[in-house]
């Protein structure tokens, strides 16, 4: 599988500021392309890799990997059978008030075990892990959002973002989020 | 024999004392043998051992660098994981749950690369200011040594001498200084406010250049646990030297004995493999380099009839004088961002606050700005709260932008009751494991009260703190001292200027546990200018047969 945010492609991990606005460009494009609700079903023909998809793309309005979803949706259902169902209410609630983003829903998400499920799908996404302990598997490490609101200026540890004393002091103000 | 084998020189350990020493005596011609407790691994594994971990737990560097049953070495990811290898007592304990991992190569993997120098006062407190004690030579005579080790791992630093500590040199360093980062710049800004000056740090990491055969630092700022593209100095490029000079190096061959002769002359090292079978390694000279705990520890174990309290241990001091930088951590909250992981981990330091005449009466102290990206704990920080959406990313780069951490690092003086034995507890292979008693002592204490935390306080409100928390507990800085203190007096030292055992003609203890006293910087650059010293010491006994 070819990785192209892996530091063993150091043409695709050039990232001057400059180029990251570039990026951004085409990373909104990405966005407008159609949706990852076109994944195919799994293997036996279960809507519900796609529907994760779907509701990680309602819950988090950023470009999700779909290698990661895909793992992450195996993950979560192993670890809990009734996930799937959760999934499904989830996406009916998020279509019953037309979402877009789930500012657009999540309000109306109940408390508890759907509630709960939401969170675990945006926790899995931005920090990589379904659970953060010892041990626990890694789904997604460069690509864990969690490094993303910061991506204009600090580096995600291991990958360099700049060049032979290529930093420097100057920092964009918090108000400037990273399109992503 | 199938177990036997021999070299000139027999080195046990393979971090940096190991190795400037192992390079010295192969371009002398003599003949090197290396044994290493731990298992020998490539860059890339340790890289994907970071990347694979959850993450809390990349905030422990040691996680990367899972442990052998062979080789314990501690492990820090819960208090129980801790208390498995060092045995810790005392009022500090906590403070002496030092990081080194059991790997060839040694702490260069992990650590932060700053090679600050003791200044000429830290090496004469007796004299000046009557506490601790005097080292047996003063700055001068090290200072060659400083020198040639910042050119043999490559230091970058400061050509302005007003931004050198200190700026007694006699060449410049080999590379110049590493940008500093919009935090770090804050910092020094803050601080020169009030009157302190926040230096670069000299750093054994390649600075706008190659260096030896590795590339220039890129800001990765993954220093610590490890460097990804080998910028700063680290034994996974020192190994392959040694080995393309003719030394051999046997990782997973974990010294348990040092066997003496006749006229006390070291004869013998004695290694167990990782299969418990035991094996006898013979030579001229031997260098026990296996850092401030696991060295004292082997000599202690390997008491014989000649020397009943230990190899090495006539004066009774080994294992005794245990330092280290004991430190506390103020975390800021700023209404304004900061901003780190820009660059290096760390990158400066103030140093002025390690010197004054308040050290008749308490140590000295190092500030630090930690460097190291704040994204991950923004970003665990930020989901425990359980946001969603435009609040969830806004307070992600909040916490990770508007957060800083600066290191207070104290200068504790050599206590023969700060001491090391062996413990009861064994560890998989039979061998007793390393006891300490810590106590900081009033000198540290009365420091932390009169001078560092209120000094770390009007700091941190000049960056515009709206909260500021200081530890109250001191923590390990894991700048292991003082375990075979070096003196003029074989009643009260271990080893001689050279660190040549008094007790042992052909036995020499280098590195940071023959610093007679710690000052408040990183102990690196001290140790690998005493390897040197040593080295030299070797090569002409050497010579002379």
């Amino acid at each position: 599988m070819t990785h192209s945010h892996r530091d063993d492609a150091p043409a695709d991990f050039s990232l001057f500021r400059r180029k990251i606005l570039i990026g951004g460009g085409v990373i909104l494009g990405a966005l407008a392309a159609p949706p990852i609700a076109t994944i195919a079903a799994d293997s036996a023909g279960s809507a519900y890799p796609s529907q994760f998809m779907e509701l990680s793309g309602l819950l988090i309005a950023h470009r999700l990997d779909r290698d990661v979803g895909l793992r992450l949706a195996a993950a979560l259902r192993m670890k809990d059978p009734a996930f799937e169902a959760k999934v499904g209410g989830l996406l009916q609630i998020a279509k019953g008030k037309n979402a877009k983003v789930v500012e657009d829903f999540f309000a109306d998400v109940p408390e508890g075990p759907l509630k709960d499920a939401a969170l675990l799908i945006v926790s899995s996404w931005y920090l990589g892990v379904i659970v953060d302990a010892p041990d626990a598997e890694v789904f997604a490490y460069e690509l864990a959002l969690m490094y993303q609101p910061t991506s204009d200026v600090m580096t995600i540890p291991s990958y360099a973002i700049s060049a032979p004393n290529g930093w420097t002091s100057q920092a964009p103000p918090l108000s400037e989020m990273p399109i992503f | 024999m199938a177990n036997e084998d021999s070299a000139d020189v027999i080195i046990v350990g393979t971090g940096i004392v190991g190795c400037l020493v192992a390079e010295q005596m192969l371009d002398r011609g003599l003949s090197v043998l290396m044994l290493e407790a731990g298992p020998r691994v490539d860059r890339w594994r340790i890289v994907e051992n970071f990347r694979n971990l959850p993450p809390t737990l990349r905030l422990h560097f040691d996680a990367a660098y899972p442990p052998k049953v062979w080789a314990p070495h501690m492990e820090s990811y819960t208090d129980a994981a801790a208390a498995e290898y060092l045995q810790l007592e005392g009022p500090n304990a906590r403070a002496y749950r030092q990081g080194y991992i059991r790997y060839a190569g040694g702490a260069t993997w992990h650590w932060a690369g700053i090679c600050w120098r003791l200044t000429p006062q830290d090496m004469r407190l007796k004299s000046l200011y009557g506490v601790a004690r005097d080292w047996p030579f003063d700055y001068d005579t090290l200072e060659p040594y400083y020198t040639r080790a910042e050119y043999a791992i490559g230091v970058c630093g400061p050509s302005d001498p007003a931004l050198q500590w200190p700026s007694i040199r006699s060449k410049p360093y080999p590379m110049g200084p590493l940008p500093f980062g919009p935090g770090e710049q804050r910092f020094t800004d803050a601080a020169a406010r009030i009157g302190l000056k926040n230096l670069p740090s000299a750093q054994a990491r390649n600075s706008r250049v190659a260096y030896d055969g590795r590339p220039p630092c890129c800001g990765n700022n993954n220093c610590i646990p490890v460097c990804p593209i080998a910028a700063k100095y680290d034994a996974a490029t020192a190994l392959p030297k040694i080995e393309a000079k003719g030394g051999r190096i046997r990782a997973n061959a974990v010294a348990y004995r040092v066997e003496t002769g006749p006229k006390n002359a070291i004869e013998a090292v004695h290694y167990f493999d990782s299969d418990k079978i035991s094996h006898r390694v013979t030579g001229k000279m031997f260098v026990l380099a296996c850092n401030g705990i696991e060295t004292p520890k082997l000599l202690l174990l390997s008491k014989d009839e000649r020397n009943p309290k230990g190899v090495a241990n006539s004066s009774d001091q080994v294992g005794r004088n245990m330092m280290d930088q004991p430190k506390l951590v103020a975390e800021l909250t700023l209404a304004e961002p900061m901003w780190t992981g820009v660059g290096p981990v760390q990158g400066s330091s103030i140093m002025q606050t390690s010197q004054g005449e308040f050290r008749g009466r308490h140590g000295g102290a190092l500030f630090r700005f930690n460097n190291m990206a704040r994204s991950t704990f923004g970003g665990v920080a930020a989901v425990r709260k359980g946001l969603v959406g435009k609040a969830l990313d806004a307070e992600i780069r909040r916490l990770s932008a508007c957060t800083a951490e600066i290191a207070i690092e104290h200068e504790l003086l050599p206590d023969p009751n700060n001491r090391l034995t062996l413990s009861d507890k064994k560890d998989w292979l039979g061998i007793n494991k390393p006891n300490i008693y810590y106590d900081v002592g009033d000198y540290v204490r009365r420091c932390a009260q009169e001078y560092s935390v209120p000094l770390v306080r009007k700091l941190a409100a000049e960056l515009g703190a709206v909260d500021t928390q200081v530890s109250t507990v001191f923590t390990n800085s894991d700048h292991i001292m003082g375990g075979m203190i070096m003196g003029a007096n074989p009643a009260d030292s271990v080893v001689d200027p050279d660190c040549r055992a008094h007790d042992h003609p052909n036995l020499f203890l280098p590195g940071g546990g023959a610093m007679t006293t710690g000052g408040c910087g990183n102990s690196t650059l001290t140790m690998a200018a005493l390897a040197l010293k040593a080295a030299d010491a070797v090569i002409d006994q050497a010579r002379q047969g």
